[in-house]
């Protein structure tokens, strides 16, 4: 009895899950309209909570929809999206780390969203490394969210201690080593630089700029091939290498997995190091010290960033696409763009906004802004598994590039990467 | 006719009484609670998951059966080989280390003296939190920010700057996760041997003092395998969660330094939600369980036969 | 003596964690003051009183739940035969065999598919399944412990099994019944993965997810002063708990329950 009656519920659910396998509704179906009064929720990781959950109070205070916004721990957040995909259960909305939208897109957990996002009169202003990164088989699916572009944050005091100019930051990788070098005979507990050692996300949001910016490249333009082991990327890993092996790099550096980053640089003891450039006005808050921002350049000079941030697009499984829509396309409009971001001293998706009435207060912001067309977002369907994640091959590779054999660690590295990226 | 041997009642097959079927039939429907939850929420999970081995299951869409593919694939997963030999080699530290020191302080505890109320009480405290609270509990206590460790080494001298003992080196990784387990399971399972120890009569050690044996000869001849039963309880559930552990390497070492502490149960995690490769999580998750189920199997049999 | 030193040694080093992260969750820069405990509270992703009611629905919804499931099937299986008896029981332990992360996205389908999804009952009736081994182990050795002639003794008087169950035999197993009780809170109150996974919307978090959010929660900066207050918030119940409860929960292993 018992037994066929847990036979009997199991069969049903396989049917089911079978049967719901096909695509979701189509969206244009539905016909509902764009600002119904539906109730919209909103997903997003712990580190974007503030930034959505500005948006949505803009968009609720104007709007008949209401949006709901449900942040999650950011190591958690992948677990907590793929189970509500494999439920089918996902929410109207959901922002990721722009770098896993290929996969999200490829898996379909986004709506395409192709023609809706072609009509938007300003589409071509829209972040276009972001667009890309929601793309997928020629077709969107995710629009920006937020951009977190990586920069050199400097501690302007400790440039003038070392008797260096604090209103001329480095304009190439070797000018930023020596810098570090000079502030580091500081002596005491001060340290030249800082980075993630031990962190693979922190890793290519910081060092491959300075590849690019040398007109190298870490990847194929599809994402399914490395090339770390080019000479570009080896000598950018020797550079730090070398500042590490000095002392130079804070010796926790090495064992940096990322929560402790942001508290190594507001402790003021750190002269010049890449970072994201949302610090600036967090470690600004709380700093005894000026902060300077200058773009991270390659080798020899020349400028990049990694354009970084998240994406969003509409939940496969949503039944209010046309209101969730509404709410995507209100937020890449002006004024989302200026009263919310550029208020709240973020970076515009839009780069025709890139200086606004808020941004023209301070050069700097200016700065940061206008980098977003020299710099980039890389492209791999299986970036996260690839890269980011703890166990990746990215870790054991540049782990040896830094602390390890480096040719043999990028020569196998170039390999167990291109295997992970092809999967 | 009164010549012939008195018949034998035929001896039927019979039902058993009415009384003892009413019986049975009772203890099914109390048995019933337990049958639906773990029928419901236990067993059709577990199906699922057998039969999502069998495909290649995406998020969304249809799955398409793919067997054994899933099954080879694994043999191919550097880094499951890695986690394999890592999850073999903590289960042996932790059970051993775990064992000792659980048997220790039911040892300490057995005999009615002053205080040992209060020392129980102090070994088992630790087992009010959460494990997922101990794991953030240590990885304060290790920290270089707010953690005593460091100052107090540093003052000794036994150590020189600055030092990450959850990732700066995969024994000091591996030591971090065992002492949390330690001081976290230490408590609990002296309590379930010291049940063991208690419940061994003391004449039977007053007859091995009077017969002149030695407490070590005491030790060997008569506790320990009077405790067999309990030893075998204490053992599996070490053994058992060894092998399943996930929290504190998730929270403590994010499995690292390079991959150094990465356990089995983490390669589950990662094949599923980051891969989004659930076929192949959900086969790793299969043969995990068959080995556990094989081993509890062989324990429950040389058990069994032991006791015979 | 030196035993003793050693043991009181002991005794202190196991002490010593708990003690540090309430010292450590009352020190602020400027010596001791609540101000952690402020942050935890006030801060965007702390706690917040629905996170504790969430919690205590959850615990008491598990306990209750894990009570009723394990005295009844305890009972069976300690006292009847019954077809299926030997493989229920072996089915039951088997829960011990599988971790979470394999049947979690199983069981948010499951959910979904009985209207259960996104509720703390869902939530309760999964961590009641993760409770069924050892408290049905502990419940059904109890059982057994029970003298035959005291059941015996209240049928004959003409009670039901029901009525021997709930007149006598319960009074019998309370210590049992404390220590099934208090493990139950225990691993629901401070569960983690269980309720990220299978709860949705921020008015249904526990104040575990409320913590372990302390931890990652601006990206770069870990607030371990706070995350320590949040880590002795947690802890405080369970210790009360289980320093009221402690001669029950000890007896409860020493009758014999857990001696395999």
């Amino acid at each position: 009895m018992k037994r066929l009656l847990s036979g009997t519920v199991a069969a049903t659910l396989l049917l089911a899950l079978g049967a719901c396998g096909d695509s979701a509704d189509s969206p244009a179906a539905t016909g509902e309209a764009a600002d119904s009064g539906a109730t919209l929720t909103l997903w997003t990781r712990a580190a974007t909570e503030s930034v959505s959950k500005a948006y949505a109070a803009a968009y609720n205070a104007t709007h008949k929809n209401q949006v709901q916004v449900t942040a999650y721990p950011n190591e958690e957040y992948p677990a907590k999206l793929a189970s509500a995909a494999g439920a089918k259960a996902l929410p109207d909305l959901f922002a990721s780390d722009v770098v896993f939208a290929p996969q999200y897109a490829s898996q379909g957990l986004w709506l395409d969203i192709t023609d809706k996002f072609n009509a938007l009169p300003m589409k071509d202003k829209v972040a276009p490394a972001h667009v890309r990164n929601g793309t997928w088989n020629k077709k969107n699916y995710a629009v920006p969210h937020t951009i977190d572009m990586s920069v050199m944050l400097y501690n302007k005091d400790l440039f003038t201690k070392a008797g260096l100019d604090p209103e001329k930051p480095p304009a190439s990788l070797t000018e930023f080593a020596a810098a570090a070098r000079a502030i580091d005979k500081l002596g005491g507990d001060i340290n030249g630089t800082y980075f993630g050692g031990n962190c693979g996300g922190c890793n290519v949001f910081t060092l491959w700029p300075s590849v690019w910016a040398a007109g190298g490249d870490v990847m194929n333009a599809e994402g399914t091939a490395s090339t770390i082991d080019s000479k570009e990327m080896s000598e950018v890993f020797a550079l730090y290498r070398k500042l590490y092996d000095e002392g130079v790099a804070a010796p926790a550096s090495k064992d940096e997995a990322g929560p402790t980053w942001l508290g190594a640089l507001q402790s003021g003891k750190i002269g010049i190091a890449p970072a994201p450039s949302a610090w600036l006005g967090i470690i600004e808050e709380k700093a005894t010290f000026k902060v300077g921002i200058a773009p991270i350049s390659g080798i020899n000079g020349g400028e990049s960033t990694f354009v970084g941030g998240d994406s969003i697009g509409i939940g496969a499984t949503s039944k209010h696409a046309a209101a969730a829509w509404d709410f995507l396309a209100w937020t890449l409009g002006d004024e989302a763009q200026v009263e919310v971001v550029a208020k709240g001293k973020g970076v515009p998706t839009r780069t025709d906004l890139a200086s606004n009435k808020y941004s023209s207060a301070d050069p700097r912001i200016v700065t940061i802004n206008n980098l977003m067309g020299k710099g980039k977002t890389p492209y791999a369907k299986n970036f996260n598994a690839t890269y980011n994640d703890p166990q990746s091959p990215w870790n054991t590779a540049f782990r040896g590039a830094l602390f390890g054999d480096a040719q043999k660690s990028l020569g196998d590295g170039a390999a167990a990467l291109t295997a992970s990226l092809k999967k | 006719m009164t010549l012939l041997a008195p018949t034998r009642p035929t001896v039927l097959p019979s039902a058993p009484p009415r009384r003892k079927r009413n019986k049975q039939w009772i203890g099914a429907l109390y048995a019933a609670p337990t049958a639906f939850v773990v029928g419901m929420f236990f067993v059709v999970p577990l199906g699922l998951v057998v039969w999502m081995s069998l495909h290649h299951w995406p998020l969304l869409g249809a799955p398409t059966i793919n067997a054994p593919e899933n099954y080879a694939g694994l043999a191919d997963d550097d880094l499951l080989r890695t986690a394999v030999w890592f999850t073999l080699k903590y289960t042996v530290v932790v059970t051993v280390l775990l064992f000792v020191l659980s048997f220790g302080l039911a040892l300490m505890v057995q005999h009615r003296r002053r205080g040992v109320g209060l020392l129980r009480t102090a070994f088992f405290l630790p087992a009010a939190v959460g494990f997922a609270s101990a794991s953030l509990l240590f990885l304060g206590l290790l920290s270089d920010e707010i953690g005593p460790v460091n100052r107090v080494l540093e003052t000794v001298g036994l150590v020189d700057g600055y030092v990450s003992w959850t990732s700066g080196s995969p024994n000091s990784a591996l030591g971090s996760a065992v002492v949390l387990v330690l001081w976290r399971f230490a408590g609990f399972n002296m309590l379930i041997l010291l049940t063991g120890l208690q419940a061994i009569p003391l004449d039977v050690y007053e007859a091995a003092r009077l017969d002149g044996a030695t407490r070590w000869q005491i030790f060997r001849r008569i506790t320990v395998p009077l405790m067999r039963p309990t030893i075998a309880l204490v053992l599996t559930l070490m053994i058992t969660g060894s092998l399943l552990a996930f929290d504190q390497f998730w929270i403590l070492t994010r499995g690292g330094p390079d991959n150094s502490t990465t356990s089995l149960v983490m390669v589950i995690y990662r094949e599923a939600f980051i891969e989004l490769d659930l076929g192949s999580a959900a086969a790793i998750s299969v043969v995990l369980l068959g080995v556990l189920i094989v081993f509890n199997a062989i324990q429950l049999g040389v058990l069994r036969r032991r006791s015979q | 003596m030196p035993r003793k030193i050693s043991a009181a040694a002991l005794a202190v080093l196991f002490l010593f964690p708990l003690l540090w992260s309430a010292w450590a969750s009352v020190r602020t820069p400027s010596g001791f003051g609540l101000e952690n405990y402020s942050r935890l509270f006030t801060s965007d992703n702390g706690i917040r009183f629905e996170h504790i009611v969430n919690s205590v629905t959850v615990s008491a919804l598990t306990v209750g739940g894990t009570l009723l499931v394990a005295t009844l099937g305890g009972y069976a299986f300690g006292r009847f035969q019954f077809p299926g008896k030997n493989a229920l029981f072996l089915l039951t332990l088997a829960i011990l065999m599988v971790p979470y992360a394999t049947i979690l996205i199983a069981l948010y389908v499951l959910l979904g598919w009985i209207g259960l999804q996104d509720s703390l009952l869902g939530l309760s009736l999964v961590l009641i399944m993760f409770q069924l081994p050892f408290s049905i182990f502990m419940m059904r050795n109890a059982f057994e412990a029970i003298p035959k002639e005291l059941e015996e003794s209240a049928l004959i008087d003409g009670c039901t099994s029901f009525g021997a169950l709930t007149r006598i035999m319960l009074h019998a197993v309370r210590p049992g019944l404390i220590t099934v009780g208090l493990f139950a809170f225990l691993t629901s109150w401070s569960e983690f993965f269980a309720p990220l996974i299978l709860l949705n919307s921020t008015d249904k978090f526990t104040v575990m997810l409320a913590v372990v959010n302390m931890r990652t929660a601006s990206f770069g900066a870990i607030d371990y002063a706070a995350l320590e207050a949040g880590v002795t918030f947690m802890a405080v119940p369970c210790l009360l708990l289980f320093l009221v409860l402690q001669r029950s929960y000890v007896r409860g292993f020493m009758s014999g329950a857990l001696r395999g």
